[in-house]
């Protein structure tokens, strides 16, 4: 069978239309994921879908750092007043190591080899952790 | 599907070339310029393409098959199967289907092919995890898609159009 697709050389307005419904589906994706809630940041660290640990990246005073037990492939995390990364992971991808500081709500690390979630979800301020006077 | 010597080794030379073509490309990788995981050019898809355009679509889906569990085992990283394949068969249905559309070009074939590709990726990603988390990566990897897409489009209509072919036997 002829595929007339085959036979062009140049691109073509359906081609457009294709792009636009790409761009457009990647639009949407992001829209929807758009973070809501406050600016004080928590950090959920789950591990083959148990959380691990929650860190109040937005209370931390200095800068943790500390070994993810039951993990595949050693990995180590590193949080900071207001944001976190993986410092060090033995895994193959490095996916995770590479995605740097996340510091923002809505932000992700994924580290596939360890199954390994890390989000940072922001929320309004927790009771007053501070009332002076 | 009938089997016959020509059509067999047509296959066999076609699913070693996607082969080593992936393996190549897995050698560079683009996630070292661009911190996305998954990112690829997505250069054996050329040879899905040019079998699609050129042999029937059983054959072409045996390419395929034979490159992404040859490729997980070349690669040594069975755990990869999964997002290859879903990706590919993925990628290969919205191909199959697009080509028989009229009005496009192999760059919007390979464009939405590429998009169909990165979409199984995050479902198997998402799948392996059991939870959502991988979708923050579906809006880059389809912009990214986007332009490696157009650039493996623009090689596939070169290939198809400059590689001689024997006539159907």
């Amino acid at each position: 069978m002829r595929l007339s697709a085959a036979e062009r050389l140049r691109p073509t307005p359906g081609d457009a239309l294709v792009v636009l419904a790409v761009l457009a589906a990647a639009g949407l994706v992001f829209f929807l994921l758009l973070p809501k809630g406050g600016n004080f940041l928590t950090a959920q660290i789950v591990l083959d879908q148990e959380v691990v640990t929650e860190l109040p990246l937005s209370a931390l005073t200095g800068a943790v750092s500390f070994d993810v037990p039951g993990a595949a492939y050693p990995i180590t995390v590193e949080a900071q007043p207001g944001r976190i990364r993986v410092a060090h992971s033995d895994c193959p991808s490095q996916d995770c190591v590479h995605t740097g500081w996340v510091s923002r709500a809505g932000g992700q690390i994924v580290c596939l080899p360890n199954r390994l979630i890390i989000t940072v979800t922001g929320s309004d301020a927790p009771q007053a952790d501070a009332v002076t006077g | 599907m009938r089997i016959n010597v020509r059509r067999l080794t047509r296959c066999a030379v076609l699913a070693a070339l996607a082969l080593a073509i992936s393996v190549c490309e897995g050698l560079v990788p683009l996630a070292v310029l661009v911190p996305l995981p998954g990112l690829r050019l997505g250069l054996a898809n050329l040879v899905t393409v040019f079998a699609l355009c050129r042999l029937s679509p059983g054959e072409s889906f045996a390419i395929l098959l034979a490159r992404c569990l040859l490729g997980a085992l070349v690669g040594g990283n069975l755990s990869a199967l999964a997002y290859s394949l879903t990706g590919g068969v993925l990628a290969f249905l919205a191909m199959w289907l697009l080509l028989r559309l009229p009005g496009l070009s192999l760059f919007g074939v390979c464009i939405a092919g590429a998009a169909a590709h990165n979409t199984g990726q995050i479902l198997a990603a998402m799948a392996v995890l059991g939870s959502p988390a991988p979708v923050v990566y579906l809006p880059p990897l389809l912009l990214a898609g986007v332009v490696t897409g157009a650039v493996t489009g623009g090689a596939s209509i070169l290939l198809v159009q400059r590689v001689p072919w024997g006539g159907e036997n």
